[in-house]
């Protein structure tokens, strides 16, 4: 890439990307927008978050699938990606000790909790899945509805987060935590479906799951902006800066557009017959679909004023 | 055990940022850092509208957001109801800044250790005794501690926060015209509570559930 690329590319970033200056003198006067979880090194905890509820989720479908490589990928995922970019965002890995050391505390703590429980069960169900494939029989089926559940847990991690925080009321609400899921599951199976087009598998009755973990995606979503924007005046306001203002645009481009009505599009174009090439394309799409709008949902949440 | 806590009458505040510069210079809080703020503002439509003035710190909730939100207990509450940090334990993950609804925390980062009140003159002496008195570490959260400092040494020297000066936060005792009474809120007959009960104070945004121990007179 050229630096006029570059800087024409950042710059195109950043236009989309850009906040409302709210004056010094109106600080907790006028909705005023949460800077420290997206801004500046907070955007290593929206690519954390990112990263681990992804890997969960490509775990999770790999689970039902009993597809053992996307074992490895989701569990590598959440851990390297997602784990080292947390500890990224703290700064110092000793940091992250120090969390560990208090489970009951907080909604963070725990998360991190289930991140552990989850790379050292996933290890062990890893090692002999390679070589076994895990059958829903006996043990390993206990085994893969813990895991299950692990998983899911995981997948909120993020959105649970956020979601106790009060103070934000375009978090704490009631529908995020079904979208994250769904997104979590959607996102996953889109990695799974394409690796295991990649094996040469028949992804017939694949396709028809995604199709299912699409609609309900969807759902969740349009659910989430109706109900949010239903919510209360900050939460209005809030849902007001996605669809109309500072972020439209990139709500519109990223999220509307790249994450729902292309993959729409190719699955539609796919109705009645796979075609991995396709599967990869919609993979990207939702990927980066999923990403911004998460960051979109970091990016307008909004504290009530004060006065 | 008491419980502290604070009464403003925001009919009495003049919004002369007197609270926020003296306790800028109790702690030697870094530029822009500001545990002490007054908002100004307006309710109603001319020509019934009316400027309101409200001065903002933390509020030693009873139910606090960050507390709840702390990850490692680094912010933790005293028997007293004051809500502190412990640099040590903390891990600069801001769940806590994020979670206070009233936004009364700020992230010590390098820049702010760095910054000068004189930008390229380098650090006054003042700046440099607060390094000494105060040190921040980078990487954690800060707030208002309510002066625990005075308060715990007034203590000891069997002095009355709220009433003596030497025990009794900076804010107060720096406000020009009064607007802001220290005490003990589990006390009926201290000056806080009759404060509250004669004129109804309220807390600010009460919707939070936080239980602030800040109360206003509006
Ligand atoms: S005002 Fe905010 S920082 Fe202070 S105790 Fe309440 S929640 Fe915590
Ligand atoms: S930044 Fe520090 S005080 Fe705040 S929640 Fe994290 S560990 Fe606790």
């Amino acid at each position: 890439m050229t630096a006029a690329t570059h800087n024409n590319s950042s710059g195109f970033w950043r236009r989309l990307t850009r906040k409302k200056q709210l004056p010094e003198y109106e600080w907790m006067i006028k909705p005023t927008q949460q800077e420290e979880w997206i801004e500046g090194p907070g955007v290593y905890l929206w690519l954390a978050f990112f990263f681990s509820e992804i890997g969960a989720g490509i775990y999770f479908v790999s689970l039902f699938s009993n597809f053992r490589a996307g074992f490895i990928i989701g569990w590598l995922m959440t851990l390297v990606l997602g784990g080292l970019i947390h500890m990224r965002y703290l700064g110092n890995p000793g940091r992250v000790l120090r969390i560990f050391a208090k489970p009951g505390t907080s909604e963070l703590a725990r998360g991190m909790w289930v991140i552990l429980i989850f790379a050292v069960l996933g290890f062990f169900q890893i090692l002999p899945a390679l070589f076994s494939g895990l059958p829903w029989t006996g043990f390993n089926f206990m085994y893969k509805i813990i895991m299950g559940i692990i998983c899911l847990l995981l997948i909120m991690h993020g959105f649970a987060t956020m979601n106790v925080v009060r103070a934000l009321p375009s978090w704490s609400s009631t529908m995020i935590l079904p979208l994250s899921i769904i997104s979590g599951i959607w996102v996953g199976s889109q990695f799974v479906e394409f690796f295991m087009g990649l094996a040469g598998a028949n992804l017939a009755v694949f396709e028809m799951w995604s199709r299912v973990f699409f609609f309900v995606y969807l759902c969740f979503f349009l659910l989430y902006i109706w109900g949010t924007y239903h919510q209360s005046d900050t939460a209005h306001f809030s849902m007001q800066e996605l669809v109309k203002g500072d972020y439209a645009q990139l709500f519109y481009v990223g999220v509307v557009v790249i994450g729902l009505a292309v993959p729409l599009l190719l699955t539609l174009i796919m109705w009645g017959q796979t075609n991995t090439f396709l599967i990869f394309v919609r993979l990207v799409f939702v990927f980066v679909g999923d990403l911004l709008l998460r960051y979109t949902l970091m990016k307008s949440a909004y504290y009530t004023p004060l006065i | 055990m008491p419980r502290w806590g604070m009464v403003v009458d925001v009919k009495r505040c003049i919004a002369c940022w007197s609270c926020a510069i003296s306790c800028k210079e109790e702690h030697f809080l870094p530029p822009k850092v500001f545990w002490n703020r007054v908002l100004i503002s307006e309710r109603g439509k001319y020509p019934a509208s009316r400027k309101v003035i409200y001065p903002v710190l933390c509020n030693h909730c009873s139910e606090a957001s960050c507390v709840e939100a702390c990850p490692t207990g680094a912010t933790y509450q005293r028997e007293d109801g004051i809500v502190l940090v412990d640099y040590d334990k903390c891990v600069g993950c801001r769940a806590c800044l994020v979670a206070c609804p009233y936004q009364q925390r700020t992230y010590y980062d390098q820049e702010k250790k760095d910054a000068e009140y004189f930008p390229g003159q380098g650090k006054t002496q003042f700046e440099l005794l607060g390094e000494e008195i105060y040190p921040f570490q980078v990487g954690t959260v800060m707030k208002c501690n309510f002066c625990v400092e005075r308060i715990d040494e007034g203590l000891e020297k069997g002095l009355a926060p709220g009433q003596d000066r030497d025990a009794t936060p900076a804010c107060v005792i720096s406000c020009p015209v009064g607007a802001r009474v220290f005490g003990d809120l589990d006390d009926p007959g201290s000056e806080v509570s009759q404060l509250i009960k004669v004129h109804s104070a309220k807390q600010l945004r009460p919707e939070f559930d936080t239980d602030p121990a800040v109360y206003y007179i509006d």
